[in-house]
């Protein structure tokens, strides 16, 4: 059967296909895009690669005997090393590459105009992931995990009013036997249900894009595009899963968890460190989580916090300069909540968190609104 | 062509990990293969380690994660780690197999006046540089320096947290003898040892390393051919 043969049996069969054909090879995009527009898919890329390492990893995993089953998998499943590793280092590259989404989106101002529905797509993918993430570190079962969900769920169950309730009906009570089985179910319905929100994102950054000028198709010249990028990316996903195996996370989360022995320092893997630092900014385990929840809404809001009324004006010098400092301070946030507990520590946490909010409530209007002048 | 010469040049260093096993001396300075880039075990020291560890912390210690026949990848035949399991007696009176996990010794706490040994299979990877620490810990018995007032049942360690330990000093040196004719001084066991829990922790870091060079070399010239190829296809737009 030669091509055209093929294709006419295809369509007969598929009509669809040659509708995506048409589509990919009529020249319709603009050119010298650049490579980090291709983050959408490499995150989608790797919650491919996560769904099919989780898959493997549910078969075995036993949530009445976390620690264990965990070890299990490392040591006696043919290449479970392998695949657990896939699935930690994969945590590792999704959230490096949802946070470098958020950091461009803030950087070059994408957040404006005809982006704003892409904006609010990626901070909601980032929230929805920072959840599933949180709940796949619950389920390693190690020390910190288990105090971290220990904790979690004792202050969930004392909250009043429907919040208590919510969180009692999530955790389904105090930490127990059964509480790890939930949160697995949890953990695998949203790491599904994430995609429809990449597919919702697809769609808002189609609906986003502007009439090029002189446009190319997307296929050979953006397939080509993405292959380099997928590529760079594997190799660096290479990295971490064969000469990093544990980057970003807490050494205590190796030791088996013990009631007689709470962790010293409970910080969680590196992704969620920044959003644990915040909490030391609101008393009680209530104002933790408003703190968290206000963090993450900044960036909801963000959109509107831009006085600049022109969304299409290119980014100032000064305002680059205040979201690369937001970016250093997110990661100063995270790193002194990975320090050993001490005042020092907690004030540094507070000061990084301030200047958070600051940047966000104060700085982003006022500097976006004089650069208008 | 020139430059990819001088890249493997520059590589060969990296693989000196790969190294065959061989008595080589790690004490001096004290180092373990396995802690480097691209290291992997030193064979000969993890089989000596696990002969410490039969014959000293077996009685005291279990490792239940690990079985008889994960001795094979130490470089044991079906037949040696078969003949190592026969030898040892289960509590039912029966022997060991290659199936079942290293023999624990089920001592009740009260035996430790409470202070139950750890389970030592995963000892390396829960404990911050866990080799160096072992090594250090078993190494770091001294007399206690004056002023300080040691607990009773407690062991003055200049390598445990807090100084005192209730582990008995485990190790007096020539508490076996090697086959390979290493001199089993004190430091010597506790280097293998050491290494042996290391392997205990990580017994998959070889495959890991070896695989991933690999995958790594390939991925670097995918992206090259590909970063190629693209520039090749953007050039022929109009």
């Amino acid at each position: 059967m030669d091509v055209e043969a093929q294709k006419a049996w295809s369509d007969r069969g598929w009509p669809k296909l040659s509708v995506w054909r048409t589509r990919a090879e009529t020249p319709s995009l603009a050119r010298e895009q650049p490579y980090l527009d291709t983050l959408p898919a490499l995150i989608a890329g790797t919650l491919l690669v996560l769904a099919a390492s989780g898959l493997v990893l549910a078969v075995y995993y036993d949530p009445r005997h976390p620690y264990a089953s965990i070890g299990f998998i490392r040591r006696e499943v043919n290449y479970g090393w392998l695949i657990q590793s896939f699935h930690q280092s994969g945590t590792t590259m999704l959230f490096g590459a949802v946070y470098l989404l958020l950091f461009r989106g803030i950087l070059l101002r994408l957040y404006k105009g005809s982006g704003e529905f892409v904006w609010l797509g990626s901070v909601a993918l980032a929230v929805v992931l920072l959840l599933a993430g949180w709940l796949g570190y619950m389920l390693s079962g190690g020390a910190v995990a288990n105090a971290s969900l220990m904790q979690a769920s004792l202050s969930a169950e004392i909250w009043p009013g429907l919040p208590g309730r919510l969180a009692g009906w999530f955790f389904g009570g105090p930490h127990g036997p059964g509480t790890l089985a939930r949160l697995a179910v949890l953990h695998a319905v949203l790491g599904v249900a994430v995609f429809a929100l990449l597919l919702l994102l697809r769609a808002a950054r189609k609906a986003a894009q502007p009439q090029a000028a002189n446009p190319v198709a997307f296929h050979p010249y953006y397939t080509a595009q993405y292959f380099v990028a997928f590529t760079i990316f594997a190799l660096i996903f290479a990295v971490f899963v064969f000469f990093a195996p544990h980057f970003g996370d807490n050494p205590l989360n190796a030791v088996a968890p013990s009631r007689l022995i709470a962790p010293i320092n409970p910080t969680p893997p590196w992704f969620l460190a920044p959003l644990s630092a915040v909490r030391v900014l609101l008393p009680g385990d209530s104002g933790g989580v408003i703190a968290v929840l206000a963090m993450l809404g900044l960036l909801f809001a963000l959109p509107w916090l831009d006085r600049s009324p022109d969304p299409t004006r290119r980014t100032g010098f000064l305002y680059r300069l205040v979201v690369v400092v937001l970016a250093l301070d997110v990661l100063a946030l995270g790193l002194a909540a990975a320090c050993r507990p001490s005042p020092l520590a907690v004030i540094l946490q507070i000061v990084f968190a301030l200047w958070y909010f600051f940047h966000f409530l104060v700085l982003t209007p006022l500097l976006t609104a004089m650069e208008e002048k | 062509m020139r430059r990819l010469l001088l890249a493997a040049v520059l590589a060969a260093p990296l693989f000196g990990g790969f190294a065959p096993a061989q008595a080589e001396d790690t004490l001096s300075p004290l180092h373990f293969q396995s802690q480097s880039l691209l290291g992997g075990y030193d064979l000969a020291a993890v089989q000596r380690g696990f002969l410490v560890y039969q014959s000293v912390c077996a009685s005291c210690h279990a490792a239940s994660a690990l079985h008889y026949r994960d001795l094979e990848a130490l470089g044991l035949t079906a037949e040696q780690a078969g003949g190592i399991a026969a030898g040892v007696t289960l509590a039912n009176g029966g022997h060991a197999g290659l199936e079942d996990r290293l023999k624990s010794p089920h001592l009740p706490g009260s035996a430790f006046s409470g202070a139950m040994p750890p389970d030592l299979s995963n000892i390396a990877a829960e404990r911050p540089h866990g080799p160096r620490y072992i090594y250090g810990l078993l190494t770091g018995y001294l007399a206690a320096p004056a002023g300080t007032a040691v607990l009773p049942g407690h062991f003055y360690n200049r390598g445990f947290p807090g100084g005192q330990i209730a582990m008995p000093p485990p190790l007096k040196g020539n508490d076996v003898a090697y086959a390979d004719g290493v001199t089993a001084s004190l430091p010597q066991e506790a280097e293998d040892v050491s290494a042996f829990l290391a392997w205990a922790a990580d017994p998959n870091l070889d495959a890991r390393r070896e695989i991933g060079v690999r995958a790594v070399l390939f991925l670097i010239f995918l992206s090259l051919l590909a970063l190629a190829t693209k520039r090749r296809i953007w050039r022929e737009t109009t």
